[in-house]
């Protein structure tokens, strides 16, 4: 299989905020060799484990963001290892690394150091970059997302409430999202000249930018948002789209589109249920008057809600697909694997886990594409599991120098 | 208007997109390739426009804007909580017509834009023209609307083997759900991003800022630049099919392997825990209410998280009550968690009367996790660290009469810079660049377009 990656050599100096983009450069064919501490990957202890036991090899959220990946667990404190990384960084097309700005300059392995290799592309995300005066705060995914302006448009439409963040690493994957167009981008500027260079992502910066209309709606109107149960924050309390079904679920529900083709088949389900109310109401009739009853008013949107109410939510997101109104059912991420639709993309792609002997069918990928190939080829590594072939085949170590590394703990 | 070369620097330079993206996540895709320096033609329906450009909501419906007050980046590094009225004289006094909505000037900055009737046989025939000489397509569209232009994947590929096709639909463009239409919070809904969402017991939070319109752009954007350099290396174009649902699923793959592994689902009673957190369990690790409210009249926020028993011990200190960490209810990590809700009482007893900017700078001195709720006004006035490293840049366009202020591209790169290179385009701005110089339009043949609708 090809892969838009292929042929590269990366190393990912481990970190829970870098993984999924090392995952994704893996995905796409790249060799990654994640160069790990002693102790393992921090990525291997937060869990969930398999059958919850903590193990640094059955770490499931290290399992999904580690595809692909070999690992080389080097103790870079020592300086036998710190030397172990820097000849491993002088043969790499990328280095991906998440450390505390200065760390690795203290430690000989700064831009300046590694670009004796001209080839190399240093990726360094981090949280606040690698200058200012956040420069050396901490954070984590969810202080990201509260810094970043996502927790201030997310949440309840009860003032009361508490703005929410979103579980799932999400500032994390808004950063790695960039580190990979930077990466991506400097590889197609080294097809000309031949070097690389050195890319700052800021996770907050990243997510900073990524609260689609809120910073333009301050700017040009200085007003800011409220947060609306469900749905998007609005300059304007509005009334709520995220509605219960029969079922105990929820749809979410805006119309986008009241052309009377829509319209006549929304009645018309209406009438099955018995819930259309007013709506016979000729001057319903009028698109126009349709659309800013529903802007302004409450008569559509309640009957909407009535409708809803009374179907069950499957019922309710695929009628109305078929009638051409955009609305989606609030699923759980694992109600997918009962989807047709996805099997039928091939969206799903067995990896073997001899842990726990059997597969596992893990999601592709956000792209059908051959040609980019991005799709996971093979499970996490175990910790330190290529740590000899690594040191043998990449460095030419013998085995008794690879022994004696291991005796003294700077390699495991 | 502009009749001249638009060629801009960065790494696509010399790179053409045909732009046939609309609403959001689409356009945010093909943005993305401008701070590159690629030259992004965005298609506007003949006689239309982009919804964006007077965008239905009233708040966001005006040609007369105020003007951006965030000239200069002057504001001080303080807490607008007790200063909540704003410096009106930083405003200018003259309002300029804006061209386009703030969040259209957001999304199509850099871009070039022309009007094409893709209806007419003959907008049709320019459509592939286009196609010919550009390097890579984008849509939004349903997936019934480029095939039904006879423009097949086979059919693009046979007029220029270079071509990147990208697609961009809620649920692809193959399968069951091909025809159905979605934009951000539907495919959020669908993927179970939403339900990831909110507090334990309630209905889900979601994600109000549309999550999927913007990291959905951002992950299409993605697949173009690595669409390009495919075609590079390999001189060969090829077709993307981004489902923005699927996009979303898999940043959520350790929720699946969980059930598939644990059989543990993500509907469930205690799931989401708010901002509380469960892999790994670690306490405290919440929202804490602080004194005073912001212009809407919420309640203003701090998150304060240990993820080690130092940051914890450092945590009394700074609250002044050394004594909790001798507390067998919250002496390690773990009784933490079993006592979170009375721990998070008292955390919260001690923000509740104090200045959310102040806490975080009096925790983060001693290395904790502390993090203010901000919201936009507070990133594009009052966070330092967004403007040391300009985050928010104003550009000048005095053609339009004004600056405005916009989004950073936010990847350094080193060597070749990765810019907000303009504002975003007038209504077929670049009719005559394209049509005139690009296709090698005669004046006649352009106004005879015109006449007939075709552009």
């Amino acid at each position: 299989m090809t892969g838009v990656y292929e042929g590269l050599t990366v190393i990912e100096l481990a970190d829970r905020r870098n993984q999924w983009a090392g995952k994704l450069l893996s995905d796409g064919g790249a060799r990654v060799i994640q160069v790990e501490p002693i102790a393992g990957s921090p990525g291997r202890w937060c869990g969930p484990f398999a059958d919850d036991k903590p193990d640094p090899d059955l770490c499931i959220d290290y399992w999904w963001n580690n595809t692909g990946k070999q690992s080389a667990a080097v103790d870079v404190a020592q300086p036998a290892g710190r030397d172990l990384l820097k000849q491993l960084l002088a043969k790499a097309d990328v280095f991906l690394e998440s450390t505390p700005p200065g760390t690795l300059a203290n430690l000989g392995l700064g831009y300046d150091a590694a670009a004796s290799n001209r080839n190399l592309i240093y990726a360094s995300l981090t949280d606040f970059g690698q200058d200012g005066p956040w420069r050396d705060y901490v954070a984590n995914d969810v202080a990201h997302l509260a810094l970043g302006g996502q927790m201030a448009s997310s949440g309840y439409s009860d003032p009361k409430e508490t703005p929410i963040g979103g579980k799932g690493h999400h500032a994390w994957h808004m950063g790695c999202a960039f580190m990979l167009h930077g990466i991506t981008a400097a590889l197609i500027e080294r097809m000309g000249s031949g070097e690389g260079q050195f890319i700052d992502v800021s996770i907050h910066d990243a997510c900073a930018i990524g609260t689609e209309a809120a910073v333009p709606q301050w700017m040009y109107y200085g007003s800011t948002m409220y947060r609306q149960t469900g749905m998007h924050a609005n300059p304007k309390r509005q009334p709520p789209l995220q509605l219960p079904t029969a079922d105990g679920k929820y749809m979410i529900a805006v119309m986008q589109n009241f052309g009377r083709p829509v319209w006549e088949k929304l009645i018309k389900w209406m009438d099955e249920k018995g819930v259309t109310g007013e709506l016979h109401d000729p001057k319903y009739q009028d698109e126009a008057f349709r659309m800013s009853e529903y802007r302004t008013g409450n008569v559509i949107r309640d009957a909407i809600a009535r409708l809803i109410a009374a179907s069950d939510g499957e019922e309710c997101f695929h009628r109305a697909q078929s009638y051409n109104i955009s609305w989606g059912l609030v699923h759980a991420a694992e109600e997918n694997y009962d989807v047709a639709h996805y099997r039928q993309r091939d969206y799903w792609r067995s990896i073997e886990h001899p842990r726990i002997g059997r597969a596992i069918p893990y999601p592709r990928g956000p792209f059908a594409c051959d040609a980019l190939g991005i799709e996971p080829r093979g499970r996490a590594p175990n910790l330190g599991e290529h740590t000899q072939h690594v040191l043998a085949h990449d460095l030419g170590m013998s085995a008794d120098a690879i022994m004696a590394l291991r005796t003294s703990g700077v390699v495991r | 208007m502009n009749t001249t070369s638009t060629a801009r620097p960065g790494v696509l330079s010399g790179v053409r997109v045909l732009d046939f993206t609309w609403k959001t996540v689409g356009p945010w895709s093909t943005r993305l390739l401008t701070h590159y320096g690629a030259e992004v033609i965005h298609v506007e329906r003949a006689g239309g426009w982009d919804d964006h450009r007077y965008n239905a909501t009233p708040s966001i419906v005006t040609d007369e804007p105020k003007v951006a007050q965030t000239l200069g980046m002057k504001k001080v590094y303080s807490d607008p909580q007790f200063n909540t009225h704003r410096d009106e004289s930083a405003a200018a006094t003259e309002r300029p017509k804006l061209y386009a909505a703030p969040y259209f000037n957001t999304l199509h900055n850099g871009k070039l834009a022309i009007s094409l009737n893709t209806k007419s046989p003959e907008g049709l025939k320019i459509v592939e023209r286009l196609i010919g000489m550009c390097d890579a397509l984008v849509e939004n569209f349903s997936a019934e609307v480029l095939p039904s232009w006879g423009l097949t994947w086979e059919r693009l590929h046979a007029i220029n083997p270079r071509l990147v096709y990208m697609s961009t639909s809620g649920f692809g463009h193959t399968g069951d759900w091909k025809t159905y239409r979605s934009y951000g919070p539907t495919a959020a809904a669908q993927s179970g991003l939403s339900l990831a969402s909110g507090l334990p017991g309630k209905p889900p939070a979601g994600w109000g800022f549309s999550y999927l319109d913007v990291m959905g752009g951002w992950i299409g954007g993605l697949s173009l630049i690595q669409g390009l350099l495919q075609a590079k290396k390999t001189g060969e174009g090829c077709y993307i099919d981004y489902s923005v649902t699927e996009g979303a699923m898999s940043m959520l793959g350790t929720y699946m392997l969980d059930y598939q592994v644990n059989g543990r689902r993500t509907r469930r009673p205690d799931f989401p825990p708010g901002n509380r957190a469960v892999f790994p369990a670690l306490a405290p690790h919440n929202t804490y209410r602080c004194a005073g409210r912001d212009r809407n009249d919420q309640d203003w926020w701090i998150f304060i998280a240990c993820e080690t028993q130092e940051q914890f011990e450092a945590l009394c200190s700074v609250m002044e009550q050394p004594g909790l960490v001798l507390d067998t209810k919250f002496a390690t990590n773990e009784a933490r968690v079993t006592n979170q809700a009375e721990l998070d009482q008292i955390i919260s007893n001690w923000t509740r009367p104090r200045r959310r900017y102040d806490i975080m700078r009096k925790c983060q001195a001693v290395g904790i996790i502390a993090a203010v709720v901000q919201n936009a006004e507070d990133r594009v006035e009052y966070d330092p660290q967004l403007q040391h490293r300009e985050v928010f840049p104003v550009i000048e366009n005095p053609e339009v009469g004004g600056a405005f202020s916009y989004e950073r591209y936010p990847v350094r790169l080193s060597r070749t810079p990765a810019t907000v290179q303009t504002r975003a385009p007038v209504l077929a701005e670049h009719n005559q660049y394209v049509f005139g110089e690009l296709l090698q339009m005669s004046e006649a043949e352009i106004n005879s377009l015109r006449e007939r609708g075709v552009i």
